[in-house]
């Protein structure tokens, strides 16, 4: 089968609309980066965080931040850090992975400060 | 002497019996989409909520950027152009439950009337609506939604996405609180 010169430079055209229109699609679609592969802006113990952020914590939402401390409690979608820290876990299941008392590290994201259970709260934990 | 000891030993004993009951939890979900396009929702998982048992007060609290969206563009616009959240991180809830009485909730659904201030972007708004409440265990579960617009809040919505966003926003609320001790 042969074209014609003018069909052949539709279909190039075609090709490279659908390609950008494609590019374009998954750019404007993509899904939000997935805290495995995020920055870090912050890595610490427990108390340097609080001592850091606890006086402007506005500025602090939506960083990420790698933090250690002692485990002082444990519901079912997460874990309290040094009984001021609240990391709500990515996954729940990393949870069976968690003892008591144990020290650990967390890597999550700042969402803010709970001011009706004053304590500061992470989301997307996942434990490093 | 006695009398007043024991009038003493009652009161004391009642104040202190204000049982609450609360999550961290929660999960807040909000849908906007119009039919036909895409699906403009997010869940919020992370809601603290409080409630008194004794009086049937509550007050929630969530952070507008726990909010998560299936699209990151989405999400993008939705704190910066509408929600303004680095300016207000926080929506609140304050009010109360009517009739509520902690120990006639059982297993079975019991809606109450929920009446409170809904505060987004620094703005009250009175919300009144019929919460599901029952009880799962040791846990005390609280379903409602409600609908609100963005023009209640200040929020504007440009001409050229405003076909792509409901008129009416509704919001989901399923939160599971346990006992505070």
């Amino acid at each position: 089968m042969s074209l014609s010169k003018k069909n052949k430079f539709i279909i190039t055209i075609l090709i490279v609309f659908s390609v950008i229109g494609f590019t374009i699609y998954t750019y404007a679609m993509r899904p939000p980066t997935a805290i495995e592969n995020k920055k870090i802006d912050f890595s610490g113990s427990s108390d340097e965080l609080l001592l850091k952020i606890i006086d402007h914590t506005e500025e602090w939402q939506d960083k990420i931040v790698v933090v250690s401390g002692e485990v002082t409690n444990i519901d079912d979608k997460g874990i309290m850090l040094s009984s001021k820290i609240y990391c709500q876990l990515k996954q729940v299941t990393d949870l069976q992975k968690i003892n008591s008392s144990n020290n650990i590290s967390i890597k999550g994201r700042i969402i803010g400060y709970d001011d009706l259970l004053e304590e500061l709260k992470l989301d997307q934990c996942i434990i490093k | 002497m006695k009398k007043i000891a024991l009038i003493l030993f009652l009161l004391i004993s009642f104040s202190t019996f204000a049982q609450k009951y609360f999550t961290k939890t929660g999960n807040t979900q909000f849908k906007a989409s119009v039919e036909a396009f895409e699906p403009v929702e997010a869940t919020n998982k992370s809601t603290t909520a409080i409630i008194n048992i004794n009086s049937g007060e509550i007050a929630s609290l969530l952070f507008v950027k726990a909010f998560n969206f299936r699209v990151a563009l989405m999400q993008e616009h939705f704190n910066e152009n509408y929600m303004d959240s680095s300016t207000f991180p926080k929506a609140t809830f304050k009010g109360s439950i009517s009739n509520f009485n902690f120990s006639n909730i059982s297993s079975t659904e019991k809606k109450h009337l929920l009446k409170g201030i809904l505060t987004v972007r620094g703005v009250e708004k009175e919300i009144e609506t019929l919460a599901t409440f029952s009880k799962k265990e040791n846990k005390l579960l609280m379903e409602a939604s409600f609908g609100v617009k963005p023009e209640d809040f200040n929020i504007k919505i440009p001409k050229i996405v405003s076909s792509k966003i409901a008129g009416t926003i509704n919001i989901f609320l399923a939160y599971e609180f346990i006992e505070k001790k």
